[in-house]
């Protein structure tokens, strides 16, 4: 407890410096910002933005805090699309259009988005209190963790997104599996030996991994916005003066507490996200608290519950990347893959060797949810204008933001070209139904996955029983079989 | 068949990925029990396994596109790439201006707005990033300005 406070008070004392404060409120405002815009989620918002983050040239702990300031603000602010427009930005916001557009058609706009950023400040707020006090626990028993352990918790991260993301495993197996590829291009580390470079020097150190997101992340996004601007215009509701009262809060109050726990111990599942946290929170309240049908009908707790379910899991999934170094979603795939280009390797000792990078970080959420409350309250109305902004300007822009992003980090027009081939595979992989989540986390730990693997074999001079030889990871393999078996007997018994 | 087609392209760079892996890929003595190759012919192997299991039951059958589609993204493939072509040679401000001209334009703006959008942003976008970012962008033509 000591050691949580007084992280907690080195982590206030960077985050509150003028310059990361303001980095926060920036992160913040332009994610909602962007998460407002129709169509574009989160982990898209983050790609666009990741590359000129990084191109400011900041200390990694105040990038870091801008990016994970977008990231939740995005979380944020794609609410108001879905409910303002029934058109969710990525598939965690999909559960919040099914209450929050009938509330909005029902004349309730302004009080579902007052509602919904209640719930998120709620949910955000109990994750990362969750986080600071299971964060360094799980960090100072991950320290002990073996190569052989890494494989099996790698092992059991893959199993659950194959099993929880998509609908077709093989899919999001397939996809991981063309991540790692990519991540073995270049000079070997341990033998210097060069692999898949094909004689062209600038792949010597691998694909640049900004390149990797904004293409197939950024690009695709683009690709799909002009693939759907001929299905018809669409028309967004207006906000109006309806507010959240106190009794509605406390209405929702024990479902704005559950789904928070839910969202929040989904969220920390390596590989599952707000996705299936949100879905979760929903199916479970629905099964609670459900008793006229009310439900997608515009009851305010089936806003309530994804709405903090999907925010406690932004927190959740920050809790395996700060400690363990394993990201549990895309878009902490991505945020991970940032730090590593500041040269910090999150993991077990970063508590202790870069706290103020963990802990800043932390302090900066604590922040940043109620500074989202603040800003999203009254502004609401500036981020529904968002939504207005007419699709033949917005697509554009896009485009200029992703090239702007890769030629200032890059300087290299090649890559340009790379930005948009990678763009079209991703808009290709997309339209086969598969999510393109499991490619980046692929490619984020390919590294790790084949250093640990390596390293165990070295220790056991070749022998493959080393893998199996710790109670740590025959436990990870027992939950990675859990993972895989469990939702094909449920989903049995469903159909049954 | 969109999905066996795409299955196929996989399986072969699967195959070529492994072939490599499994003749070229050596390290000049041995290092670690795994050395530079076990991985990549993991993968690659695991790689063609999946690729076969979709070829031999593929899910997604067309992409539901329609002709008209298919232009307009043809068309916006060829405005990028040419916007990556023109990037540094014409610099920001003109290949910008142009690029968001002809994709609002393509996308149902009305000439003279288009016309204003993309001089906006080209300019705006090039003082905010140079002048408030310090980012690196390339000033080409236009270079004579500065």
């Amino acid at each position: 407890m000591d050691a949580v406070l007084s992280g907690l008070s080195q982590g206030f004392g960077i985050a509150l410096q003028p310059f990361n404060l303001f980095l926060v409120l920036a992160g913040c405002f332009f994610g909602t910002l962007v998460g407002a815009l129709p169509g574009i989620g989160p982990i898209n918002g983050v790609a666009i933005l990741l590359p000129i983050a990084y191109g400011l040239g900041f200390p990694p702990e105040s990038a870091l805090i801008l990016l994970a300031g977008i990231y939740y603000g995005a979380e944020y602010g794609g609410r108001i699309s879905s409910i303002l427009l029934n058109v969710p930005g990525d598939a965690s916001a999909v559960m919040t259009t099914l209450d929050g557009n009938p509330m909005a058609r029902n004349g309730e706009a302004g009080k579902a988005l007052s509602l919904s950023a209640v719930a998120s400040f709620i949910g955000g707020t109990l994750a990362v209190i969750l986080m600071s006090l299971f964060g360094p626990l799980l960090a100072s028993y991950a320290v002990t963790f073996s190569p052989s352990d890494y494989v099996a918790l790698m092992v059991f991260a893959f199993a659950s997104l194959a099993s929880l993301v998509g609908k077709n495993p093989i899919k999001t197996l397939l996809g991981a599996l063309i991540g790692l590829m990519l991540a073995t291009i270049g000079i070997d580390a341990n033998t210097g030996v060069i692999r898949f470079t094909f004689g062209v020097p600038d792949l010597l150190a691998g694909i640049d991994f900004l390149v990797i997101v904004i293409g197939l992340f950024g690009m695709a996004e683009l690709i799909t916005l002009v693939e759907k601007q001929a299905a018809g215009t669409l028309v967004a509701l207006k906000v109006d003066k309806s507010f959240v009262t106190l009794r509605d809060i406390t209405k929702c109050g024990w479902t704005i507490f559950r789904s928070s726990f839910i969202g929040f111990f989904i969220g920390i599942l390596p590989g599952t996200g707000a996705s299936v946290a949100s879905a979760v929170a929903y199916g479970t309240e629905k099964r609670i608290s459900d008793k006229d049908g009310t439900f997608g009908k515009g009851d305010p707790r089936g806003l309530a519950a994804p709405e903090s379910a999907n925010n406690a899991a932004a927190g959740g999934a920050m809790v395996p990347m700060l400690t363990l170094g394993i990201p549990g979603s895309g878009t902490t795939a991505i945020l991970l893959g940032a730090l590593l280009l500041f040269n910090v390797t999150p993991g077990p000792l970063m508590f202790e060797q870069r706290p103020e990078i963990a802990w800043g970080l932390i302090a900066s959420m604590y922040i940043g949810n109620a500074a989202l409350l603040i800003i999203n309250l009254p502004l609401v109305g500036l981020f529904a204008r968002m939504l207005t902004i007419p699709q033949q300007y917005l697509t554009p822009m896009i485009a200029v933001l992703a090239f702007i992003g890769v030629f200032s980090v890059v300087s290299n027009p090649h890559d340009l070209y790379m930005i948009v081939l990678l763009g079209v595979l991703g808009w290709f992989l997309r339209k086969l139904e598969f999510s393109l989540a499991p490619v980046i986390l692929g490619f984020v730990l390919g590294g790790l996955f084949e250093d640990n693997l390596r390293r165990a074999l070295s220790i056991s001079a070749g022998d493959w029983s080393i893998l199996i030889s710790s109670t740590d990871s025959i436990v990870f393999y027992t939950l990675a079989v859990l993972a895989v078996v469990v939702p094909l007997v449920l989903g049995r018994r469903k159909k049954a | 068949m969109a999905d066996r087609i795409l299955a196929g392209i996989v399986l072969l760079i699967a195959i070529g990925y492994s072939f490599i892996a499994f003749t070229i890929i050596k390290a000049p003595f041995q290092y670690d029990p795994l050395g530079p190759e076990s991985w990549p012919r993991i993968l690659g192997v695991l790689c063609a396994l999946c690729a076969l299991q979709i070829l031999w039951r593929p899910d997604v059958n067309t992409l539901g596109i329609n002709k008209s589609t298919w232009l307009r993204l043809a068309a916006l493939v060829v405005m990028l790439l040419g916007y990556a072509w023109g990037f540094q040679p014409a610099g920001f401000v003109i290949s910008t201006f142009v690029f968001c001209v002809a994709l609002s334009f393509m996308l149902g703006a009305k000439p003279l707005p288009a016309i204003a959008f993309g001089a906006v942003t080209g300019v705006a976008g090039y003082l905010v990033a140079t002048g408030l970012l310090e980012l690196n962008l390339p000033a080409g033509l236009l270079e004579f300005l500065e």
